[in-house]
């Protein structure tokens, strides 16, 4: 397998928010999604929706055409906006990762290999890395900043999970963990918690979470390989 | 799997699950850009994680958001023009050979018109030039601006022509010294033109160039637009 996808920038996070965009060296490249998907997913305009237009999307922004940039931005602003939003919980923090996101894409679009690509997975990453990055430095610069309350996926949630194949066995896979580790690995994924802040909120001891955590997810990997 | 390797495969991912402090992001991310092992390891737990991401509802963005990314990516058809443009203007040996002789018969005609220009008011201790550049659209094209360095790697730029851009745009001058492959920002021109201080002493072949910029100029630190005008310091 030939990956090559260094993800965020340690530079990046020592700029200010609205700063560099150092590129990144890698191309990316994945397993292929699966292109169909079921008329649930598309409904909610999930990351693997559309996997064959995002890629025809990324190609032509790679190209510099800033209309095909401009129908990206449509279709998957409000799902990479509301993956901001969750980690950031602030509406200026989350414009701001979002804002970085894109830029990232279009200038990053031409590092994205479309023959082997996993579009979805690639703008996910970017926006959520981003994100983190903002809502770490935050901890740093306001120490007293409370994490956000815990809330509990719900159940409609997770069953969108099973409209893509891959969803749909890492759903399976999840509901093999024990209750309190899925809803940690889900926590921390979804509200991009920290060990501490996740060991916090939860009431656990911190080495308690940290091995909670790697031992789910080794089981994870175990359970989707083939 | 070896001891060490699981732990990098759990490093990654914990990394992309998002769990890793601030420090630890930073190291792991440092780590990955040359540590192709590790590089894989993030990119398949992407893949494996990657569904969760359905957990999160869309947030509908705010609506000036575009308009940000927009002006920040700078006019369209820059952006059109951005790659081959780029490497282009400044890769060509053949484009540079020619800008820096242009540069020599021009600045040799242009030294009237200079003189004929106030001097910037930058104090009275300004050296004599050392050397010059005329910078231009093209080789051999109207010149738009002079460009004089002295010794101590002062440089004056004189604008020859009125440059006129948008409101939401400005210039940006960039030096690139010979062997050089990252242009330097040497500030956003004023359309009074300006002085500036040059990244080196050495200041013969040194390339450069004015870029079209969103309005305070790059915001990645390298030249993001268009390369307007460029040209060759040569010595005097």
């Amino acid at each position: 397998m030939a990956l090559a996808y260094p993800l965020t920038m340690p530079a990046l996070a020592r700029t200010p928010i609205r700063g560099n965009m150092p590129l990144r060296r890698p191309s990316y490249s994945a397993r292929r999604l699966r292109e169909s998907v079921t008329l649930g997913s598309l409904g909610n305009d999930t990351g693997n929706s559309g996997e064959s237009t995002l890629r025809a999307l990324l190609e032509r922004c790679a190209q510099g055409d800033r209309q095909a940039f401009r129908t990206l931005y449509d279709m998957q602003a409000p799902r990479m906006h509301g993956l901001a939003m969750r980690i950031t919980r602030d509406t200026a923090l989350a414009a701001d990762a979002t804002h970085d996101a894109f830029i990232q894409v279009w200038r990053q679009s031409v590092r994205f290999d479309p023959e082997r690509g996993a579009a979805g997975a690639w703008l996910t990453s970017i926006v959520r890395y981003r994100a983190l990055d903002i809502a770490r430095r935050r901890i740093r610069e306001k120490p007293g900043y409370e994490p956000p309350e815990q809330e509990d996926e719900s159940p409609d949630a997770l069953s969108q999970m099973i409209s893509s194949t891959e969803g749909a066995a890492l759903h399976r896979c999840l509901d093999q963990l024990e209750p309190d580790r899925r809803k940690l690995i889900l926590r921390a994924y979804a509200d991009g918690l920290s060990h501490s802040e996740l060991s916090e909120s939860m009431g656990t001891p911190l080495g308690t979470i940290k091995s909670w955590i790697r031992r789910a997810l080794i089981a994870l990997k175990e359970c989707l390989s083939p | 799997m070896s001891g060490v390797a699981e732990e990098d495969d759990l490093r990654a991912a914990e990394y992309v699950l998002g769990t890793l402090d601030e420090s630890e992001r930073a190291t792991v991310a440092r780590r990955a850009e040359t540590d192709d092992v590790l590089n894989s390891a993030i990119a398949a737990w992407e893949i494996r994680l990657s569904p969760l991401a359905v957990l999160v509802s869309p947030v509908t963005p705010p609506p000036e958001l575009w308009r940000r990314i927009e002006q920040s990516l700078g006019a369209p058809v820059v952006a059109e023009a951005r790659r081959p443009a780029r490497r282009s203007f400044w890769e060509s040996l053949g484009f540079w050979r020619g800008v820096s002789g242009a540069g020599f018969a021009l600045a040799a005609a242009l030294a009237v018109l200079v003189l004929l220009r106030p001097v910037p008011p930058t104090g009275p201790s300004a050296n004599l030039p050392s050397a010059s550049a005329v910078l231009a659209a093209s080789p051999g094209g109207p010149p738009a601006y002079l460009a004089e360095a002295d010794t101590n790697g002062r440089l004056t730029l004189h604008p020859l022509t009125h440059v006129a851009v948008a409101s939401d745009r400005d210039l940006e001058l960039w030096a690139l010294p010979v062997g050089g492959t990252k242009p330097q920002s040497l500030g956003v021109l004023r359309a009074a033109g300006g002085v500036a201080t040059l990244p080196q002493a050495n200041q013969a072949g040194m390339q450069l160039m004015v870029s079209l910029e969103p309005r305070g100029g790059s915001p990645t630190g390298a030249p993001t637009g268009p390369v307007l005008f460029a040209g060759r310091l040569a010595r005097l």
